[in-house]
């Protein structure tokens, strides 16, 4: 058995710690990343977050944004040293209510200069985008993976893997394994949902032009991201069903790992733009630009509280988020209750399987 | 590529269905290809997946379109159909409307000609309009 030379907790306190200040870095940046006639989730004027108000109206959102953050930051250490390691996942909640709120006071202040966005509404007839780097059969991989994984298990049995709490061996009981595997699988499913999704339902803004191009090599960014993701779980959790060892080492390094691939993902995301928007600056308006601005071809009335997209008439169900990067739900759509359900079911499937007892004891 | 206003006074429905047949009538669709599926145009025009169910009905009744439960719709090879006595008449009054309401939205009467000849260009060498 290895013993980690660190302890587990100050591991996962430093690293939601840091996740704090990185959640607060990103909504710092975040009104500059998204499309541009779009500001705290109101279609504006291209030009207007570069003029007069505009700029107050960030200084003030980035003024509110640093005060809150380090009032969550004070909030989530004093809660750790008082109340222990069970209060770390409070700290994010405390930073999102208040990342909220100061959003949704610059979206007021944004709403003054509301104008509304074209009504004109395009589809490319002819073009079949591939989406997934390496199509499905690399998006298969990570199942194949764990198959085998569970083949193994299934063939040998398991001997009895041992983990560290509190710097003390415990041993697991004998369908811990299974249901582990059974937790990942529900990830993964969770995962391929999305890069689904992202095949089928998402809307292009932009039918044609560079725009359409731009919008292609965000969505195939995110498809990376989330096949990264895939491997990354799957690869994590092949190491420990085949190994049978301590979780405790690799939760040392999984953590900050973990931590690193979020900045990662961030710095590749803030660097397109949301859609893409980002790599467009330098050029020509596209033949197809109106006097109204363009935004995300979504009405505001729409976006309740500016986060949520709630259309009946709109048959997409995912829709680019108008503050942040990547794609939110159409709330109208029974589809999007249905994803919602399935998404919060995946990680109870382990749960109720661990309570139940269902699934067999295995080499013990 | 298809375009709707969703502000125009003309159905969205209908302004689907002229799109797609103006990209039937110009043959960028053989008989046999399939077009998007309901959904899949719905999604991409932002619109409600009956609108577009309904343009697709009107094309199917016309002749265009073949309508198959889960197979999407298929472009028909479609029999030209003979002029009626009436049938200039139907296409020269809206025709004329139209450019009326080019000039009353300050179109000059030049650039109106200008693309009108472009079009009949366009229509006697056979080209996508």
């Amino acid at each position: 058995m290895i013993h980690p030379p660190i302890d587990i907790q100050v591991v996962l306190a430093v690293t939601i710690g840091g996740l704090v200040i990185l959640i607060a870095a990103i909504l710092w940046f975040m009104p500059r990343l998204t499309r541009p006639d779009l500001y705290f989730a109101v279609t504006v004027p291209p030009e207007f977050r570069d003029g007069a108000e505009g700029k107050s109206i960030l200084q003030r959102y980035r003024t509110e944004l640093v005060v809150a953050s380090v009032l969550a930051l004070a909030l989530f250490v004093g809660g750790v040293v008082w109340f222990g390691i069970g209060f770390v996942s409070v700290g994010h909640l405390i930073e999102l209510v208040a990342g909220f709120i100061v959003f949704y006071r610059a979206r007021q202040l944004t709403f003054r200069y509301a104008v509304q966005p074209t009504t004109i509404r395009e589809a490319e007839l002819h073009q079949h985008d591939r989406v997934i780097p390496g199509g499905w059969m690399v998006a298969s991989g990570p199942f194949i993976l764990l198959a085998g994984c569970a083949a193994y298990l299934w063939i040998h049995g398991v001997e009895t893997p041992v983990r560290l709490i509190n710097g003390q061996p415990v041993e697991f009981r004998g369908h811990s394994l299974p249901v582990y595997l059974l937790a990942v699988s529900g990830a993964l499913v969770s995962l391929t949902l999305m890069l689904y999704g992202l095949t089928r339902w998402v809307r292009p803004i932009h039918a044609s032009g560079p725009e359409r191009q731009r919008e292609l090599k965000f969505r195939r960014t995110i498809s990376a991201i989330l096949l990264a993701s895939e491997y990354f779980v799957t690869l994590q959790a092949s190491w420990i069903i085949l190994t049978r060892r301590d979780y405790g080492l690799i939760r040392v390094v999984i953590f900050p790992l973990t931590f690193v691939f979020v900045i990662a993902v961030f710095v590749a995301l803030a660097r397109l733009g949301q859609g893409g928007s980002r790599l467009s600056a330098a050029d020509p308006k596209p033949a197809t630009a109106s006097a109204s601005p363009v935004g995300d071809r979504t009405p505001d009335a729409y976006w309740k509280l500016g986060v949520f997209y709630f259309n009946p008439d709109d048959s997409a169900i995912l829709v680019e988020k108008r503050f942040g990067l990547g794609y939110s739900l159409n709330f109208a759509r029974p589809t999007a209750w249905i994803i919602v359900g399935l998404l919060f079911m995946a990680p109870l499937v382990p749960i109720v399987a661990h309570l139940t007892h269902f699934l067999p004891k295995l080499g013990v | 590529m298809l375009r709707v206003d969703l502000a125009s006074r003309v159905p969205v429905y209908e302004q689907i269905a002229n799109g797609l047949r103006a990209e039937l009538v110009s043959g960028k669709f053989k008989p046999g290809e399939k077009l998007p599926t309901v959904r899949t145009l719905a999604i991409n025009l932002g619109v409600h997946h009956n609108t577009v169910a309904e343009a697709y009905r009107q094309l199917a009744n016309e002749g265009w379109l073949e309508l198959k439960r889960h197979h999407g719709a298929i472009v028909r090879d479609r029999d030209q159909p003979t002029a009626g006595p009436d049938t200039m008449g139907k296409f020269t009054r809206p025709l004329r409307e139209l450019i009326a309401k080019g000039l009353a939205d300050g179109l000059s009467p030049s650039a109106l000609a200008r693309e009108m000849i472009e079009t009949a260009r366009r229509l006697e060498a056979k080209t996508p309009l």
